[in-house]
């Protein structure tokens, strides 16, 4: 296949273009032919949650996520896909996605893992944050409910990924913690049928949970919202400490891992801020974590600030690279800063468009023209 | 003459509602007395039997309830005076626990019986909450039609509404039957609630939106208090009904008889805050009772009382709520 000649979007090729477009419009057949479940009939299916402890008087505490939600009987927790039913605590959302969709690997996005690959990506209701800014609140922020759901056991996963030649399974769009038990049996069934799983998480999650995701994922990306406490706590509904720890985590547990962070105008987007997280990524997890800065456009609770201009977004890139980190992107916006380059020679490695890539400097996990080895998981 | 989208929905959700009555501005009551007047009632007359206040008592004690809140000298012109015949009346119950610890049957039934006195009709009447599973699950008879009895999980949308509403730091769709009517009756039970301390009128009002798992930290403050100052409650609210005829003293809000009290009280207002800063004296009275340290000392004040008290729904401070016993 002829190189892209990158940076250039009109010559990105037309036939790639419409490969990715039309891979991309798969997502809506997917959910026909199998049952839907309408929300004004809805009861939710319940099994047995996880990491959870079980207090007095019919009372639990949650040890999914840093929340640690205490929920009396009858009771949800943040989440709200958790619930105590006398004294058990019960997931409502396991087997039963309401999104399901094909999506290039690069949409999640992770650059560095199976570059050019179709995940077959699937979400339920319900999130334990509550981002003002948040692209997905349609499910997101609904309960198991309030939400057209389908059955999809972890099998039936597995076959339907395979019948649409799709090499990976995500877990995305909403926050996949919070439907951690449904997530970790199709990553185990993947695992053992050679399909990896990936997570695409705010990775608000406790260390033993995640150290267990960890033996059975492939990849996780990680949403960093902001490096501020105050941000975290005013719009999210969250805390960012939890969040460093599961990065560090994710470090010493040795699983591939890439980073993005929204830049939001005037709340997560100045110069000290990113100078601070930058330091503090290329100091605690090594200057080879793929960072991507994406544009943030104004959604859900967030309608009063424009969009992120292109120039913050540059800005924090130069900012990380200056900090070391060698893989810096920038995303939602078509620009030479979403392709890859060698960080030995500066030669292209992958030239990305919207969510499609070519190879042009790429032999296997090296650099075609100097030989450097590339971190992340290639084929 | 185009019709709003919101009046187009409140004709679909009141089938049969004269359009024109729909659309007119929401009709506010001209009672004189104070707002802030609590009528309060206990009696061995309203405990449940078979979980329910017999409709008698019921009745009995509501319509003296009115008498006290609205100052009139009838049942028909009480109820008059807080709802007007054309309009579409919500009453709003709280049947999360089932039906040991749901509104009353028999209560909610006189509420009814008193719209209809007022000229109200039936198919311009929805007793609702969240789903209507939890209704069936409270003993309350599905109806789609005439009188309605239904969850908001029913209507189209998951029974939401598509745009969202702001309140203080609190962001969240309301259920479609919020938006559609003109009045809201609200019917709680008092009860003691793990998070919120307590759960009265305002917190009842919880079912009223899609997201309120994300509403219970720091025991509900200020999120109740901010929920009820949205116009779409504060404007439509006419009347609280707090079912205390059974009382869940601790370890609510599920319904635990260990903890719970055959209370047999009734309290009626226009003012939810009120309403709730009595319903805190009663939790604590009977805590006491039972030898269990007020909610104040076990670290659960329910502080959005104060909260909705400084954002002006109502009075939380003794001498400034005048009660009058039944």
């Amino acid at each position: 296949m002829k190189p892209f000649a990158h940076s250039l979007k009109n010559n990105f090729s037309r036939r790639a273009f419409l490969k990715t477009a039309g891979k991309t419009a798969l997502a809506a057949p997917l959910l026909l032919g199998i049952p839907r479940t309408v929300a004004a009939a809805f009861v939710p299916k319940a099994s047995e949650a996880m990491y959870y402890e079980k207090l007095a008087e019919k009372k639990i505490k949650c040890r999914l996520c840093p929340h640690e939600c205490q929920v009396a009987d009858l009771e949800r927790g943040s989440c709200g896909v958790r619930e105590n039913r006398g004294g058990t605590y019960y997931t409502l959302v396991y087997g039963q996605p309401c999104a399901v969709h094909i999506d290039p690997i690069e949409k999640k996005p992770l650059f560095h893992y199976h570059p050019g690959s179709q995940a077959y990506s699937l979400a339920t209701a319900g999130c334990n944050f509550s981002c003002r800014f948040c692209q997905n609140w349609e499910i997101s922020q609904r309960r198991p409910e309030q939400v057209q759901a389908i059955t999809l056991w972890p099998e039936e996963v597995i076959r339907q990924a395979r019948n649409q030649n799709c090499p990976i399974i995500a877990h995305t769009y909403s926050e996949p913690v919070i439907f951690f038990e449904y997530m970790r049996a199709c990553a185990a069934l993947g695992k053992e049928k050679g399909i990896p799983n990936v997570m695409i998480s705010n990775g608000f999650i406790q260390k033993k949970p995640l150290q267990e995701l960890c033996r059975l994922l492939g990849a996780v990306k990680i949403d960093l919202k902001a490096f501020t406490e105050i941000f975290y706590q005013e719009q999210c509904g969250g805390r960012l400490k939890p969040v460093l720890d599961s990065l560090l985590t994710l470090r010493s547990e040795n699983i591939w891992f890439e980073i993005v962070v929204l830049l939001i105008p005037g709340l997560n987007d100045s110069r000290q801020e990113i100078e601070r997280m930058c330091r503090w990524i290329g100091r605690e997890l090594g200057p080879e974590v793929p960072l991507h800065f994406s544009r943030y456009s104004p959604t859900f609770m967030m309608k009063n600030i424009p969009p992120t201009p292109a120039e913050t977004l540059h800005m924090a890139r130069k900012i990380a690279q200056s900090a070391g980190i060698k893989f810096c992107y920038v995303g939602n916006l078509l620009s030479a800063a979403g392709d890859t380059y060698c960080p030995s020679c500066g030669k292209v490695l992958i030239h990305r468009l919207l969510y499609s890539i070519e190879k042009p400097g790429l032999n296997g996990n090296r650099c075609k023209f100097c030989q450097t080895v590339i971190p992340g998981v290639f084929t | 003459m185009k019709i709003s989208r919101r009046c187009f929905g409140k004709t679909l959700l009141f089938s049969g509602a004269a359009l024109t009555a729909a659309c007119l501005p929401s009709w506010l009551p001209a009672a004189e007395t104070d707002k802030s007047l609590v009528a309060q009632a206990v009696s061995p007359q309203l405990k449940r039997i078979n979980h329910d206040i017999p409709k008698q008592s019921a009745q009995e004690y509501l319509n003296r309830s009115m008498l006290i809140i609205t100052g009139k000298n009838n049942v028909t012109a009480a109820w008059r005076s807080l709802f007007a015949p054309a309009e579409n009346v919500g009453i709003k119950v709280s049947c999360l626990p089932g039906r040991p610890l749901s509104s009353s049957l028999g209560l909610v039934t006189a509420i009814v019986d008193g719209l209809l006195a007022a000229g109200l009709a039936k198919k311009n009447i929805i007793i609702w909450e969240r789903t209507s599973r939890e209704l069936e699950k409270a003993g309350f008879q599905i109806s789609r039609n005439g009188l309605k009895i239904m969850g908001s999980d029913e209507l189209p949308g998951g029974g939401y509404s598509d745009h969202i509403e702001f309140s203080g730091s609190m962001g969240t769709f309301f259920s479609r039957i919020m938006e559609n009517i003109d009045a809201l009756i609200n019917v709680p039970v008092l009860k003691d609630h793990d998070l919120a301390g307590l759960s009265g009128a305002m917190k009842n009002m919880y079912g009223a939106i899609y997201n309120p798992n994300k509403f219970h930290a720091n025991h509900c403050d200020p999120f109740v208090a901010e929920l009820c100052n949205h116009s779409l409650i504060k404007g439509k609210l006419r009347l609280v009904v707090c079912d205390a005829s059974r009382v869940q003293v601790h370890n609510g809000p599920a319904f635990y008889p260990s903890y719970a009290r055959e209370y047999g009280g009734l309290l009626v207002s226009r003012d939810p805050v009120a309403i709730d800063f009595a319903g805190l004296g009663i939790i604590n009275s009977l805590r006491r009772e039972m030898g269990l340290p007020t909610l104040a000392d076990a670290g659960r004040e329910p502080a959005y009382i104060q909260t909705a008290a400084r954002l002006g729904l109502g009075q939380a401070v003794e001498r400034l709520i005048r009660k009058v016993s039944i």
